[in-house]
């Protein structure tokens, strides 16, 4: 189930433009996608990949599938 | 066993102190600067692509992450982290702060006593193609097929000028709003898909302003106003921590 096919964004822009932020803008501290957290001082968890936009989400789930 | 590891919402002044009657929001300082932090439990990060396809996970992340954001940004400068910076240890952390103190210091002073507010455009596209269309004078065809023909090219003139239109008001816009701000970012708009709307989003900026200040509401209205004959209206939100002008990509467009 990707979250465009649930759409559970909709109706809630406001929702979606927070994660647009949250996801997509601020400081990133390590450029490094690590999903493991074995033996690694920073956990930079893995969202490099996620998002110049929010269809990324997608992709990534494609990806993961 | 729970692992855990400290997770970084954003990054403050280095004499700051949070207010957060639940205990669970910490400031990690070097001194100079300080990260607000709390403690984490590691496993709630594991499957990271499925969790963040999950609509409860990913909403309780992102407002826990905007909501601690925002209490640090009443008190003072913040610069947002994106989402997922988790360290193990806090001396993690105050390696992290060391090692970019001189870019986040910069990063607060630009930000400081000011926020960040969205504006968003939206086209009623179907309104402002009629309206473009019954301005255009329906003079007689002499044959059905030439009729045909005839209002296909007339469709897809009113089309093209309809994009016309959408595309100069976003640049105007923009133009006008950049003048109520001390600077701005124009970002990709949301398909309808994701927004759920009816119109179709056109416009998607953020600008950073002093706090307070109500200019740039008052010239949002004014666009709306003066737009609102061609279907297309704009939206104020936030006030919001200042996620669009901070970091690398902000600095970059501040230099050039």
């Amino acid at each position: 189930m990707s979250i465009l096919e649930r759409q559970p964004l909709q109706h809630d822009v406001t929702l979606l433009e927070l994660v647009d932020r949250v996801l997509n803008k601020g400081v990133v501290l390590n450029g490094d996608i690590t999903l493991s957290v074995a033996g690694v001082d920073l956990v930079y968890v893995g969202l490099r990949v996620l998002l110049s936009s929010v269809g990324t989400l997608d992709r990534l789930q494609q990806e993961a599938a | 066993m729970t692992e855990t590891g400290w997770y970084v919402y954003g990054v403050v002044d280095g004499d700051r102190v949070l207010d957060d009657p639940a205990g669970r929001v910490h400031v990690v300082s070097n001194g100079r600067i300080a990260a607000v932090a709390a403690s984490v439990d590691l496993s709630e990060f594991d499957e990271l692509p499925d969790r963040l396809n999950d609509e409860e996970w990913l909403e309780a992340k992102a407002r826990d992450h905007e909501s601690v954001l925002r209490a640090a940004a009443a008190g003072g400068p913040v610069v947002p982290l994106r989402f997922g910076a988790v360290y193990r240890r806090q001396e993690d952390v105050v390696q992290l702060l060391d090692e970019r103190a001189d870019e986040l210091v910069a990063d607060l002073d630009r930000v400081r006593g000011h926020v960040e507010l969205g504006v968003k455009g939206f086209v009623a596209r179907k309104r402002l193609e009629d309206s473009l269309a019954s301005d255009r004078s329906a003079a007689g065809a002499a044959t059905p097929g030439r009729a045909y023909l005839e209002r296909r090219r007339a469709e897809r003139e009113v089309e093209d000028d309809a994009s016309a239109i959408v595309a100069d008001a976003a640049r105007s816009a923009h133009a006008r709003l950049l003048e109520r701000a001390v600077t701005g970012v124009l970002n990709r708009p949301h398909p309808r898909e994701l927004t759920g709307r009816a119109e179709e989003m056109f416009l998607n900026a953020a600008y950073l302003v002093p706090a307070g200040d109500r200019s740039l509401h008052a010239e949002v209205d004014a666009l709306t106003r003066a737009y609102a004959p061609l279907a297309l209206s704009f939206e104020v939100t936030g006030p919001w921590p200042p996620y669009n002008f901070v970091g690398e990509s902000s600095r970059e467009e501040v230099a050039s």
